[in-house]
């Protein structure tokens, strides 16, 4: 049985999808969301091995989301839509298939063969640096984040948490997830990422250690793995 | 006093000179027109002559001339001022002081200061308040009075021995005072008679073609075409007063009217050599009846005797004809060939711009046309997964939605595509809103709340669809949590205000998407309910976004 996870947020079309898999008994549907947000919890709660995403949702569409999901965990990606225009991005993204709606029960079984065969030569899906805005929990719901705007990305025992001038956010997102996919994140500790563009000041601590300071003061310490490499980014 | 009549001749004789004068093209006068250097220099030959002559036709008096010579200079003065006056009075004043005689060098005095006399008196109305005083009769009469006792005074004072100037002014004075004043008041009478018949003419013809402009615009709103012919030689003929009117095509006659419409038949091939040429080369075609002759191809009995061909331009191409005619004997006015002419360039522009008009109106239709052809597919094939799950559960359903579709896609094809009333326009919201509903389920509540006297309310097809279009695509789709659209119509103020809110304030100006759907109601908004201000749009951010339309109601058209 491979498992699946089916992301749309038309509840019908959702509902369909997850209908045509169960009608061919060797698919599981582990997790069913509405949002890209909902999405990445569920992906990391359930690590299905296959990923139906719609195209079009809202506030963060389904580019962004595959973008947005853990390397190390990346399902098969399949996208499911209306709209046929995005079918040279959707291949682009390195998608395994693109399925259109309405969804038929014949193209959708050469889709789940073509997955098997992929699966079984170990080729999984490399998105591109693709993400621009981070989802973060906040009080409100949902907060988008700009990426440019993070000074760093520290990983603690309450989760992952986007630091910028204006305060801090908690992200579903994975440290080595928004190493990844996010420009200009680069690793600088086990537990910190930081953006290059907010770096303020390169302080050396010890010999083989540093300290830097962000634009807002806030201070993020390098390890000694990381030195050498964070040195050579900012061409010290 | 025996020297009254002598001079009354020669006044006589000015008088006939003026009246030529003013017959000819030399005389330009006019109201509302300030003196061109040229015509100050017509004025100052005209009136220097007339002077000179004032001189040589006098009577000789007692070793002097009784004359008529201040007229000149004095009229010069108060129609162009003191110094064509003084001017006019030098010239004159010199030419008599040729004359000798002891009292050529008083004359040679006085004639420029009459002349300047006139010319300050006609400085100070003109400035007044009411210029046109400068030219009246009894200002010319009155300058004229004084200027001459002015002139006897100098006589008096210069001429010497004073005994016989004494003596010359008592012969003198009284018949010169008398009919120099006399015949400058008419002098100036004919010449702002003239004048006035002039302006009278100028103004009649201005009101005339200013009417045709008027009446023929609503008309021509639309373009030219063979309905509007009729009522458009109707209104040519009622303004110009010609004979007769027609109004052709490049083939056939569209309209006539007047004398001879009972053998001009509309619908009739176009039979006259004229009417070719001027479409055939583009140009105005004359025949006035007397130098080229007119002779109606149609009826030997025809009382037309002259026509004005006028071709009628839409861009560069000729579309028809106007043509003018005035029956057999009867002159074809110069005005009216004139007006007919100016016509042609009005008629012009007016098609240019009902033609820029229409342009623009099928333009708008097809940005909608092409928008509809854009979006429909994703909607459709959006709309059949959403009736393909719904088959699954519920077919009852399923069926109902199916319904609802061809309804829509019905409507989008076979909609009047001009104006609807709001009630069409709903009837094509609700059957859009029951898909979108089954595709968002509970993600998505809609309101609706109409005043019912709006519903025959009149608004430009395809309106409110994409603004609900819009709400829901770029706002309420765009959130994570549910939201809610409300259609609100209602009536304050006279207007009738049409709101399409939304609850999530996505409202982004300028938005690629949603712009195109947006911008094209507004414009039809603009272009089909002329002067209407289109649609405005409140958004608060992550609140609402509210687009709303106003339009003022006609008493009765609700």
């Amino acid at each position: 049985m491979m498992r699946a996870v089916v992301v749309d947020n038309e509840l019908n079309a959702r509902k369909e999808l997850e209908a045509l898999l169960a009608e061919r008994g060797d698919i599981a549907v582990v997790g069913a969301c509405g949002n890209a947000v909902q999405a990445i919890r569920v992906i990391r709660e359930t690590r299905p091995e296959i990923l139906f995403v719609d195209i079009h949702m809202p506030q963060v569409d389904g580019f962004e989301l595959v973008a947005m999901i853990d390397p190390e965990q990346m399902p098969s990606v399949v996208f499911v839509t209306a709209h046929d225009e995005y079918a040279l991005k959707a291949f682009e993204e390195n998608a395994i298939d693109y399925l259109l709606k309405p969804v038929q029960a014949e193209r959708l079984a050469r889709t789940i063969e073509k997955v098997r065969r992929y699966a079984g030569e170990g080729r999984r899906p490399a998105p591109q640096p693709a993400i621009h805005r981070i989802p973060c929990v906040c009080s409100q719901g949902i907060k988008l984040v700009d990426a440019a705007e993070v000074e760093f990305v520290v990983s603690g025992e309450t989760g992952v948490h986007l630091v910028t001038g204006q305060g801090e956010y908690l992200t579903e997102l994975t440290l080595a997830t928004l190493e990844a996919n996010v420009a200009r994140m680069v690793r600088c500790h086990k537990q910190f990422l930081v953006n290059l563009d907010q770096i303020d000041v390169f302080g050396r601590a010890e010999p083989t250690t540093a300290v830097l300071r962000t634009r807002s003061g806030r201070q993020v310490p390098v390890s000694r793995r990381y030195l050498a490499g964070l040195k050579e980014l900012l061409g010290i | 006093m025996k020297l009254l009549f002598p001079l009354i001749q020669v006044v006589s004789f000015f008088l006939l000179v003026a009246y030529v004068y003013c017959k000819s093209p030399a005389y330009r006068l006019r109201r509302s027109e300030p003196l061109g250097a040229g015509q100050k220099v017509a004025l100052f030959v005209f009136f220097a002559l007339i002077s000179m002559g004032g001189t040589l036709m006098g009577v000789k008096v007692q070793g002097a001339i009784a004359n008529a010579r201040a007229i000149g200079p004095v009229l010069a003065g108060l129609i162009g001022g003191p110094i064509l006056g003084t001017a006019v009075g030098l010239v004159s004043g010199l030419h008599r002081f040729t004359f000798g005689g002891f009292t050529a060098l008083a004359c040679g005095i006085s004639t420029p200061a009459e002349g300047l006399i006139g010319g300050l008196v006609g400085l100070h109305l003109m400035r007044s308040a009411a210029p046109d005083r400068s030219l009246s009769p009894v200002t010319a009469g009155v300058t004229m009075l004084a200027a001459e006792c002015v002139q006897m005074l100098i006589i008096l004072s210069v001429a010497r021995p004073f005994t016989d100037a004494w003596a010359l002014v008592k012969v003198i004075g009284l018949p010169m005072i008398l009919a120099n004043s006399c015949g400058a008041a008419l002098f100036m009478s004919i010449l702002r008679d003239r004048r006035d018949i002039y302006d009278l003419a100028g103004n009649a013809s201005t009101a005339r073609t200013l009417r045709i402009a008027e009446r023929t615009l609503a008309l021509l709103a639309k373009g030219f075409s063979p309905e509007v012919a009729p009522r458009l030689a109707l209104i040519i003929q009622e303004e110009t007063g010609v004979g007769a009117v027609a109004i052709t095509d490049r083939e056939s006659v569209l309209a006539f009217t007047g004398l001879g419409s009972e053998h001009h038949r509309p619908g009739t091939p176009i039979g006259s050599e004229s009417t070719r040429r001027a479409i055939a080369q583009g140009e105005v075609v004359f025949q006035d009846g007397i130098r080229e002759p007119y002779r109606c191809s149609l009826d030997a009995n025809c009382p037309l005797g002259s026509v004005l061909v006028v071709p009628l331009l839409a861009g560069s191409d000729v579309i028809g004809t106007i043509k003018l005619y005035e029956k057999a004997r009867k002159r074809f006015l110069s005005i009216n060939r004139t007006l007919g002419e100016g016509l042609a360039d009005l008629l012009a522009s007016q098609l240019a711009r009902a033609h820029y008009q229409e342009q623009k109106e099928l333009l708008v239709l097809a940005e909608l046309k092409l928008a509809h052809a854009q979006i429909n597919p994703h909607f459709l094939f959006n709309s059949l997964a959403t009736i393909q799950a719904i088959t699954r559960r519920d077919p009852g359903r399923a069926r109902a939605l199916l319904g609802h579709l061809a309804d829509f896609f019905r409507m989008n094809l076979k909609r009047n595509p001009e104006l609807s009333t709001l009630q069409e326009e709903l009837t094509h919201v609700s059957a859009y809103l029951e898909i979108e509903k089954a595709r968002y389920e509970e993600q998505l509540s809609v309101g609706i709340d109409i005043d019912p006297a709006l519903l025959h309310l009149k608004l430009p097809t395809f309106t409110l669809q994409p603004l609900v279009e819009n709400a829901i695509k770029h706002g309420i789709a765009e959130l994570l949590q549910p939201g809610s659209a409300r259609i609100h119509a209602y009536l304050e103020d006279g207007c009738a205000h049409i709101d399409v809110e939304d609850d999530a304030g996505k409202y982004q100006p300028g938005r690629s998407g949603g712009g195109l759907g947006m911008g094209i109601v507004d414009r039809r908004i603009r272009t089909l309910l002329r002067g209407n201000q289109g649609l405005s749009v409140h958004c608060e951010p992550d609140r609402l976004t509210r687009i709303s339309i106003v339009i003022p109601m006609v008493p009765g058209a609700a």
